[in-house]
């Protein structure tokens, strides 16, 4: 028995309780105590389950108590003497009483929370049973006495007339929490402030008796009234009733209609039998708080049972609903990606099925996937379907709805049919991305038996099932982009690295490049090469077209330049045998175009060859003055025969220290602004003539900047573009 | 942006090119040029005017056609580039191979 050495802390943890929750409604024992105690100092060895049984232990000992005191006055009154005892310590112990059994159910009713609403009213409804057999027993008790003198005796009276007020006020006050439980049912503020209004005006009542002292005065009325009222507002919350089933209905009918008569029986029984009893020490179940309690449980039960019966036709329509926003919610998940559409579809057909009580249907699918088109038939064979679907195709109706440009806007569409089996037909188009991938065909037995409601919730399913094939569809579209682009990164990251990152020079010259693709990848191309140690060949070339392809003739240009340049060829021949590899490797509406530089410090000369690339940039020094150089040639591939041979020059000049050579692409001069205009070949010109002075990385960064204050920092160039500086140096700097 | 117009002159087709060339569109010059030939035309002229702009993509187009031609013995010449256009198709060297003219006249007499 240790809930008495944890009956302080108990006590304490009350006081705390009450003073966190200050609106509280009536002082209780219960609450939540894991709420406050929770990892506390002093927190007690599970206190909830003391709770329970202290107030159950207490409204024993309560109870006990009001019988003892009243026997005490009943033999006071008996005798016509004092017995000493007020009757304030009866109203007390019966306000007591109250507290306690309604603590112990309020934890009681809290601890099983299983708010299964059937649960509940059978409670009420055993409460109400085990009450009414007490009485029952109590009747038989006495009619077996018949007259002998203990039928009389007014002790026994007393006591048991204690029993029945015990037995009465256990089952009003848990059957009043059991109401509570179902009316603050998705409980709005304004719900739960009207059950504290109402619970604080109980707790008034309980204390009325001290000011009226049984005499039934107006404030015991007023009182009555206002209680009633209060209860008949409560009343209307019946919002739990849809959420049963057909079957859970029928049960809680019959428990309702347990709890009617129970508490019809004890409110006859109290009236006309113990009220009727002269010799009680004090009145009991006069109480305002127990009359208003019997008002409220008898019209809420009155009112539940009322709604409960009228709501019995219209409870599988509200199923039914509860379906559809079910099979609603599963197709609007979307299908995970290692998940297959057809289980999306499949929910589908149910869903339309049984939104439409369809008694067959199918589906048809007509897709890249399914070019001899998809069937799943649900309740009717091939034969059948076969059938039906000549019947549907020799309709007018179907035919426009058929050649429907735009799918959009089909809806489901309602035929009726001259099959024997099924009369009437609905057809439900399925549309992604706007084109029809299919149909579900329902079917129904009964003429005219698809109606607007139907149609509306059968066309949300089958387009939020479209949505969620279509989502589908695009997740995995996504993913297979990803990893395209995961691929081009790769391809970027190779093209890079045949760019070279070392530019053979000696200390004659200096030398700089920068290539810039449009896309992932590109077609330009440079590279050098150092034949021995004076001399040095340069080439810069630009694959027709950009992207992809452009970035694999890329790469074969640099294969075909590493190879022949080795041979010790001059520009001429280089390109000569360039042209005939490439005539075997580039399709046939793709050419290169190159520059071909071999530079020989030595002599101070640039032997140069140019097949179709745009012209080279020369600043010469001792003139200051900046020139492309003129030479003809021919775009490597475009003529794939011998005659090339014809069209190729070859040239050789000499240069000076502090010369500047400036090979690039026409990625540059091709550039546009906003208004259209071209970079052109004058602005490169005219750029080098002012800078030639600079170092080459710096004319480099001059020109790239420029070009990008021209076409607009805001906007990208729209090709790949390249370039290589090369500038000569002073012979002192050899020495 | 390119449109092409496709015209016939006393046994000449004439297309009329609008626009750029660049490596979008170059297809569709490519199927024009195709089709004419399909027809059975084997004196096709090009009038440059209205062409603002050719992409290497573009020249790919013509350069792919040179050998076929001279197979087929099928005429095609190009008049009236704009300046800036004529430099790209001679910085390439076509101006060697293909028969280029400052204006109709010039393309018809010759």
């Amino acid at each position: 028995m240790n809930f008495f050495d944890s009956e302080s802390e108990s006590l304490q943890f009350t006081l705390f309780n009450n003073y966190q929750h200050s609106l509280s409604s009536l002082p209780s024992f219960i609450s939540n105590p894991n709420e406050y105690y929770c990892g506390s100092a002093f927190m007690i060895k599970l206190p909830q389950i003391h709770i329970g049984k202290l107030s159950l232990l207490l409204a024993i000992l309560v109870w006990l108590g009001l019988l003892f005191v009243n026997l005490v006055r009943l033999v006071g009154i008996l005798n016509e003497m004092d017995s000493g005892i007020a009757i304030e310590f009866t109203w007390i112990l019966q306000i007591l009483y109250f507290i306690t059994v309604y603590s112990f159910y309020k934890y009681s009713i809290n601890k099983s929370t299983q708010s299964d609403f059937l649960n509940l009213i059978w409670r009420g409804a055993s409460t109400g049973i085990f009450a009414v057999s007490v009485y029952l027993i109590i009747g038989f008790f006495y009619t077996s006495l018949g007259e002998s003198k203990l039928a009389g005796d007014p002790f026994l009276k007393t006591f048991f007339y204690h029993v029945r007020f015990g037995l009465m006020t256990i089952f009003l006050i848990s059957s009043s929490l059991l109401w509570q439980h179902l009316i603050l049912y998705q409980k709005t503020k304004r719900v739960v402030k009207q059950w504290q209004a109402y619970e604080i005006a109980l707790l008034i009542a309980m204390f009325l008796v001290f000011f009226d002292r049984e005499a039934y005065e107006y404030s015991f009325y007023f009182g009555m009234v206002l209680l009633g009222i209060l209860a008949v507002i409560l009343s209307t919350n019946l919002k739990w009733i849809p959420y049963l089933t057909f079957k859970e209905k029928w049960k809680s009918l019959l428990f309702l209609a347990i709890i009617i008569l129970s508490i019809s029986y004890i409110l006859w029984y109290t009236i006309s039998v113990d009220m009727e009893y002269e010799y009680y020490p004090a009145n009991l179940m006069g109480n305002l708080f127990l009359i208003s309690l019997f008002w409220f449980i008898l019209v809420y039960a009155v009112l539940s049972f009322l709604v409960t019966l009228f709501n019995l036709p219209t409870s599988s329509v509200f199923e039914q609903k509860l379906t559809e926003a079910i099979n609603f919610q599963r197709l609007s998940q979307s299908i995970q990606p290692e998940e297959n559409e057809e289980q999306v579809l499949d929910i589908l057909m149910d869903s339309c099925m049984s939104a439409a009580y369809a008694d067959a249907a199918w589906l048809a699918m007509k897709s890249d996937e399914f070019p001899e088109g998809y069937f799943q038939e649900r309740f009717i064979d091939r034969k059948t379907r076969e059938e039906i679907s000549v019947l549907i195709e020799s309709q007018k109706a179907i035919q426009d709805w058929e050649s429907e440009k735009r799918p959009d806007n089909l809806s489901p569409i309602n035929l009726r049919i001259a099959h024997s089996k099924y009369e009437s037909i609905l057809l439900v188009p399925l549309v992604i991305n706007k084109s029809v991938i299919g149909k579900i065909v329902l079917c129904k037995e009964v003429r005219d038996g698809f109606n607007k409601e139907m149609l509306n919730i059968i066309s949300t399913f089958g387009r939020q099932a479209c949505i969620a094939v279509e989502n589908h569809r695009l997740l995995n579209q996504a993913i297979l982009n990803e990893r395209y682009q995961e691929e081009l990164k790769i391809a970027q990251r190779v093209q890079k690295s045949l760019l070279p990152t070392q530019l053979d020079h000696n200390e004659y010259f200096d030398i700089c490049a920068f290539s810039n693709a449009a896309d992932e990848v590109g077609g330009d191309y440079y590279d050098t090469y150092k034949l021995d140690e004076n001399r040095y060949v340069l080439i810069i070339g630009d694959v027709s077209g950009k992207g992809t392809s452009a970035a694999f003739h890329m790469s074969q240009m640099k294969g075909i330049f590493q190879s022949l340049i080795q041979l010790n060829l001059s520009p001429s021949e280089f390109m000569i045998k360039a042209n005939s590899a490439l005539s075997k490797c580039l399709e046939r509406n793709h050419f290169i175009t190159a520059s071909i530089f071999i530079i020989n410090t030595a002599k101070q000369t640039i032997c140069h060859s140019r097949a179709g690339h745009v012209p080279t940039l020369i600043h010469k020094k001792k003139l200051n003055k900046s020139e492309y150089l003129e030479i003809d040639g021919l775009g490597l591939g475009i003529l794939r025969n011998m005659q090339y041979e014809n069209h190729v020059v070859e040239r050789t000049f000499t240069y000076r220290p502090g010369d500047v050579l400036v090979l690039f692409t026409d990625g540059i001069v091709e550039a546009k602004n906003n208004k259209s205009n071209q970079f052109g070949y004058e602005r490169v010109r005219t750029l080098l003539e002012v800078y030639n002075e600079l170092n080459p990385q710096e004319i480099q960064t001059k020109i790239i900047d420029s070009l990008h204050d021209f076409v607009g920092r805001d906007r990208l160039i729209d090709d790949d573009y390249s370039i290589m500086v090369v500038k000569f140096t002073e012979h002192n700097k050899a020495s | 942006m390119l449109s092409i117009e496709t015209q016939e002159e006393n046994g000449h087709t004439i297309l009329l090119l609008k626009g750029e060339v660049d490596a979008s569109n170059s297809v569709i010059l490519d199927e024009a040029i195709t089709k004419v030939v399909v027809d059975g035309s084997n004196s096709i002229l090009v009038d440059g005017a209205g062409l603002e702009y050719i992409s290497s993509a573009g020249l790919g187009v013509f350069m792919s056609y040179l050998e076929d031609f001279q197979e087929k013995e099928i005429d095609l010449k190009i008049y009236s580039l704009s300046e800036r256009v004529y430099e790209v198709f001679k910085i390439l060297g076509l101006d060697q191979l293909m028969s280029i003219y400052p204006n109709k006249k010039t393309a018809l007499e010759s």
